[in-house]
C-alpha cells in the first residue's frame, strides 16, 4: 500500500560498550538482542525487534536507515520503481540482515545514503500488557522516549534527493527553505501525516545530520535536559523551538558524536497539503524560532 | 486509501446564536459561513471549509458525521463496499452541500448518518505559507489547532464494529468487553491515531461527544481555566483516560452536546495489536485517575 513512517537507524560506533552504555541509561532505550559487533534497542512504546542498531567500527556516522512499508508486496513494487529510476536494489530475505529484521530491500540514495524499506519485523511488544495497560510504565532509566520520530540528513543537491523522494518514494513536502537563487536550501518531507518524517539540509552527501526520538510535550523535553546536564551529555542547543515543523526540540550528542534529538509537537498534514516556504532571509527562524539566527554549528557538524 | 481522518461534525442545535457565540469565543472556532439554518466553524489550523456545522433544529443531536476520504475514486469503492453490505447509499451532487464537493451518503448499523466526502473547499488555516509563526495569537477561548474524533452511541456495539472495521477499514485499537466478552466499547482509527471514531452502549443514532485536539497537558490545564471563567459546566477532568492514554476534559455546550478536549496518545500502526479492557476495570479505562465512572457520563448523550 504504502510507506508508513521510519522503522529504524544504524549508526556506526568506535565504542560498542559506551554507546550502549549510553542509549540504556540516558537515552533509555531498551536491548532487545546483541552480537559481537552490533547491539540492537528499541523505545519502550515499539512493539517492533528494535529501532535503532549499533555497530562497532572505527567511525561514527550513519550505516544505513529503514522505513516500514505496509505490505510485504510493497517491497516488489518500490523494488521496480527504484530500478525503473536506475537505483540497483539488494534484497534480504526473512531475518536476513539481523535477527528480527524481517524483509527489506536496501539501495543508495543519488546522496550516497543507505536506505531500507522493510517489512514484517518480529514484534517483541511495548512494556505494557495489552489487558488493562497502564498508560505507561514507570521506573525507566533515562529521558525513555516512547518511539524513534525523524531522520535528518545532508546532501549536496537537496533539490534533487527531494525529488527523488517525492517522485519516486512517494514522500510529501510540508516545508522548505529555498534560497534567494531558487534552490532549496533545506526540505522536510512527510509520509505519515506528521509534519516530518526525514529531512534534508544542503551539506555533505552521506552525512547524519541527526536522528530523533518522539516525547510528550515540552515538560519532557525539559525531564530530558535534566537528565543529559546530570549524565554530562554534551547538550548542543537547549529546549527551543523550530520555526519549520513548529515542534519543540533538544539536541545533543551521544558520547562518540552522533547528534540525537528529542522532538515533540508539530501538526497533522493531509496528503494534499501545499508546502509552506521559508525564504534564506528567514531561515533562522525556520531552524530555531526563538533565537532567529542561523546557528553555523549545527548547520556544519555531522557525521 | 480509503478513509484519511475525521472531517467535519454535524449536529443539531436549539439556538443558533448561543451555540455559534459559545462555539467561537469558548471554543475559539472560526466561523467560515453562514446560511438560513446553518453555521459553518472550523479551528485555526484547519485547511478545509468547515470542521462542525450548526444546524437549527427543535431537538440537539448528531446531524451525520463526514470522514474524508483520500482519493476521490474512494467514493465509489466505498458506495459498493456499503451497498454490497447491504445499506443503501444516498450520492450527495457538488453543489448541494457547503463548501464541499460530491459526497456519499448512508446510515450505519449503530444507526448513525454518516459522510464520506473528498471534495472539499480550501479555505486555508490561518498561518501564512511563506515564514509562518508556529502558533496563532488573537484567537479568543481555548482555541484548538483542529478537529480529532468522535464518539457515539450503539445498541449492538459488536455488529456497528464489525461494519466500520470490515467495509470502512477502521481498525479497532482498544475494546472494553464485559464478562460474556461481548464488546461494549470500541475505539477504532484511520489516521494513525488511537481512535477517530469510538463506539460504546447506548441509543442507536446517539451522539456521545466530540473532540478537540491540544497539543500537550498544559493546554488542557489553560482550557479548564477557559470553561471554569465561562461559567461553563464541566462534566469530568482534567484528567486521563486509561484507554487511548490521552489527556482530557468533557464539558457540555450551552445546550447540552457534550465537547472534549484531548491530547496525547500514540501512533499505531496497521498492525497493532488491539488492547482489550476487561468490565471490571471500566472505571480505569475510562478515567484512569478517578477508577470510577460518574453517572452522568454513562447517561448524557445527545
Amino acid at each position: 500500500m504504502s510507506i508508513l513512517r521510519l522503522s529504524h537507524v544504524e549508526v556506526r560506533v568506535p565504542d560498542l560498550e559506551l554507546a550502549t552504555a549510553y542509549y540504556c541509561e540516558v537515552v533509555g532505550l531498551i536491548e532487545t538482542a546483541r552480537e559481537s559487533e552490533r547491539v540492537f534497542l528499541k523505545g519502550w512504546d515499539e512493539h517492533q525487534h528494535h529501532s535503532v542498531v549499533l555497530t562497532w567500527e572505527p567511525t561514527h556516522g550513519l550505516n544505513h536507515f529503514g522505513f516500514k512499508v505496509t505490505e510485504l508486496e510493497d517491497l516488489d513494487l518500490y523494488a521496480a520503481r527504484l530500478k525503473e529510476a536506475g537505483v540497483d536494489v539488494v534484497r534480504y530475505g526473512p531475518d536476513e540482515w539481523a535477527p528480527g529484521h524481517g524483509e527489506a530491500i536496501r539501495f543508495t540514495l543519488p546522496s550516497g545514503h543507505s536506505m531500507e524499506l522493510v517489512h514484517g519485523m518480529q514484534q517483541v511488544g511495548n512494556l505494557l500488557p495489552l489487558t488493562n495497560p497502564p498508560p505507561k510504565p514507570l521506573g525507566l532509566p533515562g529521558i525513555a522516549p516512547p518511539r524513534i520520530d525523524h531522520i535528518f540528513l545532508t546532501a549536496e543537491d537537496v533539490g534533487g534527493m527531494t525529488d527523488f523522494f517525492v517522485d519516486v518514494l512517494g514522500f510529501r513536502v510540508t516545508e522548505q527553505v529555498v534560497g534567494d537563487d531558487g534552490f532549496r536550501i533545506a526540505t522536510w518531507l512527510e509520509v505519515s501525516h506528521a509534519s516530518h518524517d526525514i529531512a534534508l539540509v544542503t551539506g555533505s552527501n552521506g552525512g547524519l545530520h541527526h536522528f530523533a526520538w518522539a516525547v510528550e510535550d515540552w515538560t519532557a523535553l525539559r525531564d530530558a535536559a535534566d537528565v543529559c546536564a546530570y549524565h554530562g551529555v554534551r547538550i548542543e542547543t537547549n529546549p527551543t523551538r523550530h520555526g519549520a515543523t513548529r515542534g519543540h526540540c533538544l539536541y545533543f550528542f551521544d558520547p562518540v558524536g552522533n547528534r540525537n534529538e528529542v522532538f515533540t509537537g508539530g501538526y497533522w498534514v493531509d496528503p494534499d497539503n501545499e508546502p509552506t516556504i521559508w525564504t534564506e532571509a528567514e531561515m533562522g527562524r525556520a531552524l530555531f524560532w526563538y533565537d532567529g539566527v542561523v546557528n553555523q554549528k549545527f548547520l556544519t557538524v555531522h557525521t | 486509501m480509503g478513509i484519511l481522518r475525521l472531517g467535519h461534525v454535524d449536529v443539531t442545535v436549539t439556538d443558533l446564536d448561543l451555540a455559534t457565540a459559545y462555539y467561537t469565543e469558548v471554543l475559539g472556532m472560526i466561523v467560515v459561513e453562514r446560511d438560513a439554518d446553518s453555521v459553518y466553524l472550523k479551528c485555526w489550523d484547519e485547511v478545509d471549509h468547515h470542521s462542525l456545522r450548526l444546524v437549527y433544529a427543535p431537538r440537539v443531536g448528531l446531524d451525520l458525521m463526514a470522514f474524508k476520504v483520500e482519493h476521490e475514486d474512494d467514493l465509489s469503492d466505498l458506495e459498493n463496499a456499503v451497498n454490497r453490505y447491504g445499506f443503501p447509499v444516498q450520492r450527495i451532487s457538488k453543489g448541494e452541500s457547503v463548501g464541499q464537493g460530491e459526497s456519499i451518503r448512508f446510515e450505519t448499523p449503530s444507526g448513525q448518518t454518516m459522510e464520506l466526502v473528498h471534495d472539499v473547499e480550501k479555505v486555508g488555516g490561518l498561518l501564512p505559507k511563506i515564514n509562518p509563526a508556529p502558533f496563532v495569537t488573537g484567537v479568543p477561548g481555548i482555541a484548538p489547532p483542529r478537529m480529532d474524533h468522535l464518539l457515539v452511541t450503539a445498541e449492538e456495539v459488536g455488529e456497528a464494529t464489525t461494519f466500520y472495521t470490515s467495509v470502512l477499514g477502521f481498525r479497532v485499537t482498544e475494546q472494553l468487553l464485559d464478562g460474556n466478552g461481548h464488546q461494549i466499547g470500541t475505539w477504532m482509527e484511520r489516521s494513525f491515531s488511537p481512535h477517530d471514531l469510538a463506539i460504546v452502549s447506548g441509543p442507536n443514532g446517539g451522539l456521545h461527544h466530540f473532540a478537540f485536539w491540544l497539543d500537550d497537558w498544559e493546554s488542557v490545564r489553560k482550557a479548564a481555566d477557559t470553561l471554569a471563567y465561562n461559567g461553563i459546566q464541566i462534566d469530568v477532568g482534567p484528567t486521563r483516560h486509561g484507554v487511548t492514554r490521552g489527556s482530557t476534559i468533557y464539558f457540555f455546550d450551552p445546550l447540552g452536546t457534550r465537547n472534549e478536549v484531548f491530547t496525547g496518545g500514540y501512533r499505531p500502526d496497521p498492525d497493532f495489536p488491539t488492547i482489550t479492557w476487561t468490565e471490571d476495570n471500566i472505571g480505569r479505562a475510562v478515567f484512569y485517575y478517578e477508577g470510577e465512572l460518574n453517572e452522568r457520563f454513562m447517561k448524557v448523550h445527545t
